[in-house]
Protein backbone atom coordinates (compact mmCIF):
# COMPACT_ATOMS: atom_id res chain seq x y z
CA UNK A 1 0.00 0.00 0.00
CA UNK A 2 1.38 3.47 -0.72
CA UNK A 3 1.77 5.31 2.03
CA UNK A 4 0.27 8.55 1.17
CA UNK A 5 -2.83 5.94 1.31
CA UNK A 6 -2.09 4.68 4.97
CA UNK A 7 -1.74 8.59 5.91
CA UNK A 8 -5.21 9.57 4.84
CA UNK A 9 -6.31 5.84 6.38
CA UNK A 10 -5.04 7.85 9.91
CA UNK A 11 -5.93 10.91 9.62
CA UNK A 12 -9.43 10.51 8.35
CA UNK A 13 -12.15 10.79 11.39
CA UNK A 14 -8.85 10.44 13.47
CA UNK A 15 -10.29 12.97 16.24
CA UNK A 16 -8.36 14.66 18.98
CA UNK A 17 -5.70 12.93 20.78
CA UNK A 18 -6.38 11.03 23.88
CA UNK A 19 -6.64 12.51 27.09
CA UNK A 20 -4.28 11.61 29.26
CA UNK A 21 -3.75 8.16 28.65
CA UNK A 22 -0.98 7.88 30.85
CA UNK A 23 -3.33 8.68 34.12
CA UNK A 24 -6.20 6.67 32.50
CA UNK A 25 -4.17 3.44 32.52
CA UNK A 26 -1.99 3.59 35.48
CA UNK A 27 -4.67 4.88 37.98
CA UNK A 28 -6.67 1.75 37.51
CA UNK A 29 -3.91 -0.60 37.85
CA UNK A 30 -2.55 1.47 41.11
CA UNK A 31 -6.15 1.36 43.02
CA UNK A 32 -6.24 -2.39 41.87
CA UNK A 33 -2.89 -3.70 42.97
CA UNK A 34 -3.03 -1.64 46.36
CA UNK A 35 -6.72 -3.24 47.14
CA UNK A 36 -5.81 -7.08 46.17
CA UNK A 37 -2.47 -6.88 47.63
CA UNK A 38 -4.66 -5.55 51.16
CA UNK A 39 -7.34 -7.74 51.31
CA UNK A 40 -5.06 -10.50 50.69
CA UNK A 41 -2.89 -9.57 53.78
CA UNK A 42 -5.78 -9.38 55.83
CA UNK A 43 -7.24 -12.42 54.85
CA UNK A 44 -3.63 -14.44 54.68
CA UNK A 45 -2.22 -13.05 57.59
CA UNK A 46 -5.02 -11.42 59.46
CA UNK A 47 -4.60 -7.63 60.88
CA UNK A 48 -2.19 -5.90 63.36
CA UNK A 49 -4.50 -5.45 66.96
CA UNK A 50 -6.33 -2.03 66.44
CA UNK A 51 -4.53 -0.23 69.40
CA UNK A 52 -1.40 -0.93 67.12
CA UNK A 53 -2.77 2.08 64.98
CA UNK A 54 -1.92 4.48 68.30
CA UNK A 55 1.04 4.02 67.83
CA UNK A 56 3.29 5.69 65.00
CA UNK A 57 4.83 2.13 63.48
CA UNK A 58 2.08 1.08 60.71
CA UNK A 59 1.45 4.92 59.67
CA UNK A 60 5.52 4.94 59.19
CA UNK A 61 5.10 2.10 56.92
CA UNK A 62 2.01 3.60 54.82
CA UNK A 63 3.47 6.76 54.73
CA UNK A 64 6.98 5.22 53.25
CA UNK A 65 5.05 3.28 50.70
CA UNK A 66 2.55 5.67 50.00
CA UNK A 67 5.27 8.53 48.88
CA UNK A 68 7.34 5.93 47.59
CA UNK A 69 4.51 4.71 45.20
CA UNK A 70 3.98 8.69 44.59
CA UNK A 71 7.35 9.33 43.38
CA UNK A 72 7.85 5.63 41.19
CA UNK A 73 4.64 6.15 39.91
CA UNK A 74 5.94 9.47 38.66
CA UNK A 75 8.44 8.27 37.53
CA UNK A 76 7.12 5.17 35.75
CA UNK A 77 4.30 7.73 34.15
CA UNK A 78 7.69 9.40 32.70
CA UNK A 79 9.05 6.31 31.31
CA UNK A 80 5.90 5.51 29.68
CA UNK A 81 6.22 8.02 26.82
CA UNK A 82 8.82 7.61 23.76
CA UNK A 83 11.07 10.50 25.59
CA UNK A 84 10.93 10.94 29.46
CA UNK A 85 12.33 13.58 31.17
CA UNK A 86 13.35 11.81 34.42
CA UNK A 87 15.35 13.80 36.49
CA UNK A 88 13.10 15.18 39.06
CA UNK A 89 10.78 12.04 39.52
CA UNK A 90 14.48 9.77 39.60
CA UNK A 91 15.56 12.99 42.48
CA UNK A 92 11.95 11.53 43.80
CA UNK A 93 12.37 8.49 44.05
CA UNK A 94 16.00 8.76 45.86
CA UNK A 95 14.59 11.27 48.39
CA UNK A 96 11.84 8.81 49.51
CA UNK A 97 14.59 5.93 50.03
CA UNK A 98 17.03 8.54 51.76
CA UNK A 99 14.93 9.85 54.28
CA UNK A 100 13.64 6.07 55.03
CA UNK A 101 17.11 4.73 55.40
CA UNK A 102 18.34 8.00 57.32
CA UNK A 103 15.51 7.32 59.79
CA UNK A 104 16.65 3.89 60.35
CA UNK A 105 19.88 4.76 60.68
CA UNK A 106 18.94 7.09 63.56
CA UNK A 107 16.64 4.75 65.23
CA UNK A 108 19.68 2.41 64.84
CA UNK A 109 22.14 5.15 66.62
CA UNK A 110 19.78 6.26 69.39
CA UNK A 111 18.98 2.56 70.41
CA UNK A 112 20.74 1.12 73.49
CA UNK A 113 23.52 -1.17 72.05
CA UNK A 114 21.51 -4.10 73.63
CA UNK A 115 18.34 -3.30 71.85
CA UNK A 116 20.18 -3.24 68.51
CA UNK A 117 19.75 -6.30 66.95
CA UNK A 118 15.73 -6.84 68.34
CA UNK A 119 16.03 -3.14 65.75
CA UNK A 120 17.27 -4.60 62.45
CA UNK A 121 16.18 -8.08 62.94
CA UNK A 122 12.78 -7.63 64.58
CA UNK A 123 10.98 -11.21 64.49
CA UNK A 124 9.85 -11.62 61.42
CA UNK A 125 12.92 -10.46 59.37
CA UNK A 126 13.20 -13.92 57.33
CA UNK A 127 10.20 -13.40 56.21
CA UNK A 128 9.11 -9.46 55.52
CA UNK A 129 10.99 -9.06 52.32
CA UNK A 130 9.23 -12.43 50.87
CA UNK A 131 5.85 -11.61 52.15
CA UNK A 132 6.36 -7.77 50.32
CA UNK A 133 7.43 -9.47 47.31
CA UNK A 134 4.56 -12.00 47.50
CA UNK A 135 1.87 -9.05 48.27
CA UNK A 136 3.47 -6.84 45.39
CA UNK A 137 2.63 -9.08 42.41
CA UNK A 138 -0.86 -8.20 41.66
CA UNK A 139 0.22 -4.09 41.53
CA UNK A 140 3.19 -5.27 39.44
CA UNK A 141 0.59 -7.16 37.09
CA UNK A 142 -1.20 -4.61 36.93
CA UNK A 143 2.11 -1.76 36.73
CA UNK A 144 3.16 -3.67 34.00
CA UNK A 145 -0.25 -4.27 31.91
CA UNK A 146 -0.42 -0.51 32.57
CA UNK A 147 2.90 0.50 30.42
CA UNK A 148 2.61 -1.85 28.27
CA UNK A 149 -0.13 -0.27 26.65
CA UNK A 150 1.39 2.62 26.89
CA UNK A 151 5.19 4.14 24.53
CA UNK A 152 7.89 3.22 26.95
CA UNK A 153 11.29 2.89 25.25
CA UNK A 154 13.87 2.34 27.82
CA UNK A 155 12.07 -0.95 28.77
CA UNK A 156 14.56 -2.24 31.39
CA UNK A 157 14.24 1.18 33.23
CA UNK A 158 10.37 1.02 33.18
CA UNK A 159 10.16 -2.48 34.06
CA UNK A 160 11.78 -1.68 37.42
CA UNK A 161 10.49 1.46 38.01
CA UNK A 162 6.51 -0.37 38.01
CA UNK A 163 8.27 -2.89 40.33
CA UNK A 164 9.19 -0.14 42.67
CA UNK A 165 5.88 1.00 42.48
CA UNK A 166 4.55 -2.23 43.12
CA UNK A 167 6.78 -3.15 45.80
CA UNK A 168 5.68 0.01 47.41
CA UNK A 169 1.98 -0.80 47.20
CA UNK A 170 2.46 -4.42 48.50
CA UNK A 171 4.49 -2.86 51.59
CA UNK A 172 1.62 -0.55 51.99
CA UNK A 173 -0.81 -4.02 52.15
CA UNK A 174 1.75 -5.86 54.38
CA UNK A 175 1.98 -2.53 56.91
CA UNK A 176 -2.10 -4.04 57.84
CA UNK A 177 -0.34 -7.02 59.11
CA UNK A 178 3.53 -6.56 60.34
CA UNK A 179 3.89 -6.87 63.92
CA UNK A 180 7.13 -4.96 63.87
CA UNK A 181 7.80 -1.16 65.11
CA UNK A 182 11.03 0.29 64.45
CA UNK A 183 12.19 2.53 61.55
CA UNK A 184 15.64 0.70 61.15
CA UNK A 185 13.48 -2.75 60.39
CA UNK A 186 11.20 -0.88 58.11
CA UNK A 187 14.01 0.94 56.36
CA UNK A 188 16.15 -2.60 55.69
CA UNK A 189 13.50 -5.59 55.39
CA UNK A 190 10.43 -3.17 53.45
CA UNK A 191 13.23 -1.68 50.95
CA UNK A 192 14.30 -5.27 50.32
CA UNK A 193 11.33 -6.21 49.35
CA UNK A 194 10.51 -3.49 47.19
CA UNK A 195 14.07 -3.10 45.41
CA UNK A 196 13.16 -7.32 44.89
CA UNK A 197 9.65 -6.42 43.56
CA UNK A 198 11.93 -3.92 41.49
CA UNK A 199 14.84 -6.14 39.67
CA UNK A 200 11.37 -8.80 38.79
CA UNK A 201 10.30 -6.25 37.26
CA UNK A 202 13.16 -4.86 35.34
CA UNK A 203 13.99 -8.30 34.32
CA UNK A 204 10.19 -8.77 33.18
CA UNK A 205 10.17 -5.39 31.30
CA UNK A 206 12.45 -6.13 28.07
CA UNK A 207 10.36 -9.50 27.71
CA UNK A 208 6.63 -8.00 28.32
CA UNK A 209 6.74 -4.25 27.41
CA UNK A 210 7.47 -4.34 23.79
CA UNK A 211 4.62 -2.85 21.47
CA UNK B 1 25.87 23.45 12.04
CA UNK B 2 23.48 23.43 9.16
CA UNK B 3 22.07 19.82 10.22
CA UNK B 4 21.10 21.51 13.63
CA UNK B 5 19.44 24.31 11.52
CA UNK B 6 17.75 21.81 9.66
CA UNK B 7 16.67 20.30 12.73
CA UNK B 8 15.38 23.29 14.06
CA UNK B 9 13.49 24.44 10.66
CA UNK B 10 11.72 20.52 10.87
CA UNK B 11 10.47 21.43 14.38
CA UNK B 12 9.20 24.74 13.84
CA UNK B 13 7.67 23.82 10.75
CA UNK B 14 5.84 20.70 12.53
CA UNK B 15 5.24 21.58 15.70
CA UNK B 16 2.58 24.29 15.06
CA UNK B 17 0.74 21.65 12.83
CA UNK B 18 0.98 18.79 15.27
CA UNK B 19 -0.32 21.02 18.03
CA UNK B 20 -3.58 21.78 15.89
CA UNK B 21 -3.79 18.09 14.72
CA UNK B 22 -3.62 16.78 18.56
CA UNK B 23 -6.34 19.25 18.94
CA UNK B 24 -8.52 16.89 16.42
CA UNK B 25 -7.88 18.98 13.21
CA UNK B 26 -8.23 16.37 10.17
CA UNK B 27 -5.93 18.74 7.62
CA UNK B 28 -3.81 19.58 10.32
CA UNK B 29 -2.80 15.98 11.02
CA UNK B 30 -2.60 14.88 7.66
CA UNK B 31 -0.22 17.72 6.67
CA UNK B 32 1.57 16.49 10.41
CA UNK B 33 2.03 12.78 9.03
CA UNK B 34 3.39 13.89 5.89
CA UNK B 35 5.95 15.86 6.94
CA UNK B 36 6.74 12.78 9.76
CA UNK B 37 6.64 9.91 7.30
CA UNK B 38 8.66 11.89 4.84
CA UNK B 39 11.25 12.64 8.21
CA UNK B 40 11.37 9.16 9.03
CA UNK B 41 11.78 8.08 5.80
CA UNK B 42 14.91 9.93 5.54
CA UNK B 43 16.38 8.39 9.20
CA UNK B 44 15.32 4.95 8.26
CA UNK B 45 17.03 4.85 4.74
CA UNK B 46 20.27 5.93 5.93
CA UNK B 47 19.72 2.91 8.74
CA UNK B 48 18.24 0.00 6.47
CA UNK B 49 20.93 0.37 3.74
CA UNK B 50 20.72 -3.98 3.75
CA UNK B 51 16.77 -3.92 3.29
CA UNK B 52 16.04 -1.47 1.53
CA UNK B 53 12.67 -3.22 0.47
CA UNK B 54 11.54 -3.28 4.08
CA UNK B 55 12.11 0.84 4.55
CA UNK B 56 8.56 1.40 3.58
CA UNK B 57 6.92 -1.07 5.87
CA UNK B 58 8.70 0.42 8.51
CA UNK B 59 7.42 4.04 7.71
CA UNK B 60 3.92 2.71 7.83
CA UNK B 61 4.09 0.32 10.91
CA UNK B 62 5.85 4.03 12.59
CA UNK B 63 3.10 6.33 11.79
CA UNK B 64 0.97 3.39 13.06
CA UNK B 65 2.13 3.39 15.88
CA UNK B 66 2.98 7.16 16.49
CA UNK B 67 -0.78 7.09 15.71
CA UNK B 68 -2.15 4.68 18.26
CA UNK B 69 0.16 6.30 20.57
CA UNK B 70 -0.57 10.22 20.22
CA UNK B 71 -1.88 10.61 23.48
CA UNK B 72 1.94 10.02 25.01
CA UNK B 73 3.55 13.13 23.03
CA UNK B 74 4.58 15.59 26.24
CA UNK B 75 3.59 19.52 24.35
CA UNK B 76 6.64 20.42 26.71
CA UNK B 77 9.15 18.46 24.14
CA UNK B 78 9.77 19.04 20.67
CA UNK B 79 7.92 16.57 18.17
CA UNK B 80 11.03 15.95 16.40
CA UNK B 81 11.99 14.03 19.32
CA UNK B 82 9.33 12.14 19.92
CA UNK B 83 8.88 10.59 16.37
CA UNK B 84 12.65 9.99 15.94
CA UNK B 85 12.55 7.85 19.27
CA UNK B 86 9.12 5.64 18.51
CA UNK B 87 11.27 5.42 14.61
CA UNK B 88 14.18 4.24 16.86
CA UNK B 89 12.08 1.70 19.05
CA UNK B 90 10.60 0.20 16.01
CA UNK B 91 13.85 -0.27 14.19
CA UNK B 92 15.67 -1.70 16.81
CA UNK B 93 12.40 -4.33 17.21
CA UNK B 94 13.20 -5.16 13.50
CA UNK B 95 16.48 -6.06 14.00
CA UNK B 96 15.55 -7.90 17.12
CA UNK B 97 13.01 -9.79 15.11
CA UNK B 98 15.07 -10.06 12.04
CA UNK B 99 17.77 -11.73 14.04
CA UNK B 100 15.26 -14.61 15.30
CA UNK B 101 14.78 -15.14 12.10
CA UNK B 102 17.13 -15.22 10.37
CA UNK B 103 18.86 -17.75 12.61
CA UNK B 104 16.51 -20.00 12.03
CA UNK B 105 16.72 -19.92 7.87
CA UNK B 106 20.20 -19.04 7.30
CA UNK B 107 19.93 -19.60 3.29
CA UNK B 108 19.98 -15.86 2.84
CA UNK B 109 23.54 -16.31 1.51
CA UNK B 110 22.77 -18.67 -1.24
CA UNK B 111 19.92 -16.82 -2.88
CA UNK B 112 20.64 -16.19 -6.53
CA UNK B 113 21.81 -12.39 -6.53
CA UNK B 114 19.47 -11.59 -9.08
CA UNK B 115 16.66 -12.04 -6.87
CA UNK B 116 17.88 -9.27 -4.28
CA UNK B 117 17.77 -6.88 -6.86
CA UNK B 118 15.29 -4.46 -5.24
CA UNK B 119 12.53 -3.05 -7.09
CA UNK B 120 12.35 0.37 -7.81
CA UNK B 121 9.76 1.55 -5.01
CA UNK B 122 7.54 3.65 -5.45
CA UNK B 123 6.58 5.03 -1.77
CA UNK B 124 4.77 1.53 -1.32
CA UNK B 125 5.06 -0.94 1.20
CA UNK B 126 4.97 -4.59 0.43
CA UNK B 127 1.91 -5.37 3.01
CA UNK B 128 -1.57 -5.46 2.01
CA UNK B 129 -4.26 -3.62 3.48
CA UNK B 130 -7.14 -5.68 2.14
CA UNK B 131 -5.06 -9.33 3.42
CA UNK B 132 -4.51 -7.54 6.71
CA UNK B 133 -8.17 -6.19 6.95
CA UNK B 134 -9.28 -9.86 6.63
CA UNK B 135 -7.74 -11.04 9.35
CA UNK B 136 -9.74 -8.75 11.61
CA UNK B 137 -12.60 -9.53 13.64
CA UNK B 138 -16.27 -8.52 11.41
CA UNK B 139 -16.83 -5.59 13.82
CA UNK B 140 -13.53 -4.33 13.74
CA UNK B 141 -12.95 -4.70 10.07
CA UNK B 142 -16.14 -2.61 9.55
CA UNK B 143 -15.57 -0.31 11.69
CA UNK B 144 -12.12 0.46 9.94
CA UNK B 145 -13.61 0.09 6.81
CA UNK B 146 -16.51 2.88 7.34
CA UNK B 147 -14.96 5.25 8.90
CA UNK B 148 -11.36 5.35 7.54
CA UNK B 149 -12.06 3.89 4.32
CA UNK B 150 -15.24 4.90 3.31
CA UNK B 151 -14.72 7.97 5.96
CA UNK B 152 -18.22 7.94 6.75
CA UNK B 153 -18.83 10.96 10.20
CA UNK B 154 -18.63 8.48 13.28
CA UNK B 155 -21.80 9.35 14.11
CA UNK B 156 -22.99 7.71 10.28
CA UNK B 157 -21.29 4.83 10.48
CA UNK B 158 -22.94 4.13 14.36
CA UNK B 159 -26.17 4.45 12.38
CA UNK B 160 -25.46 1.72 9.94
CA UNK B 161 -24.01 -0.72 12.24
CA UNK B 162 -26.43 0.08 14.63
CA UNK B 163 -23.66 0.11 18.15
CA UNK B 164 -23.08 3.94 20.00
CA UNK B 165 -20.29 6.49 18.53
CA UNK B 166 -18.15 4.99 21.53
CA UNK B 167 -17.86 1.76 20.37
CA UNK B 168 -17.30 3.04 16.83
CA UNK B 169 -14.54 4.53 18.12
CA UNK B 170 -13.71 1.56 20.31
CA UNK B 171 -13.84 -0.75 17.54
CA UNK B 172 -10.91 1.27 15.67
CA UNK B 173 -8.36 1.83 17.82
CA UNK B 174 -8.62 -2.15 18.77
CA UNK B 175 -8.47 -2.96 15.29
CA UNK B 176 -5.64 -1.00 14.14
CA UNK B 177 -3.89 -2.05 17.11
CA UNK B 178 -4.38 -5.36 16.55
CA UNK B 179 -3.13 -4.83 12.71
CA UNK B 180 0.17 -3.53 14.37
CA UNK B 181 0.45 -6.54 16.87
CA UNK B 182 -0.32 -8.68 14.17
CA UNK B 183 2.31 -6.90 11.44
CA UNK B 184 4.88 -7.11 14.22
CA UNK B 185 4.32 -10.60 15.13
CA UNK B 186 4.56 -11.81 11.82
CA UNK B 187 6.83 -9.00 10.15
CA UNK B 188 4.75 -9.65 7.21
Amino acid sequence: MKTQLFIELLAKRAGPAPRAPVLQRMAPAVAAGLFVSALFALISMGSIPAAMYETPAPWMKLIYGASLALAAGWLTARLSRPVARTRWPVLAVLAVFAVMLGLGFLTWMVAAPEQRMAALFGDTWLTCPRNVVVLSLPALAGALWAVRGLAPTQLTAAGFNAGLMAGALGAMGYALVCPEVSATFVAVWYSLGILLTGLLGAFLGPRLLRW
Amino acid sequence: MPLETDKNDFEASLKPVWMRAQQGDEAAYREALEKIASRVRGFLRWRMQAMPDEIEDLVQETLLALHLQRGTFDPGMPVSAWVTAIARHKLVDLWRRRGRRDNRHDALDDVDEELLVAEPAEDGAQRDLDRLLRELPEVQRQAIVLTKIEGLSVSAAAMQTGISESAIKVQVHRGLKRLAQWVKDTGS
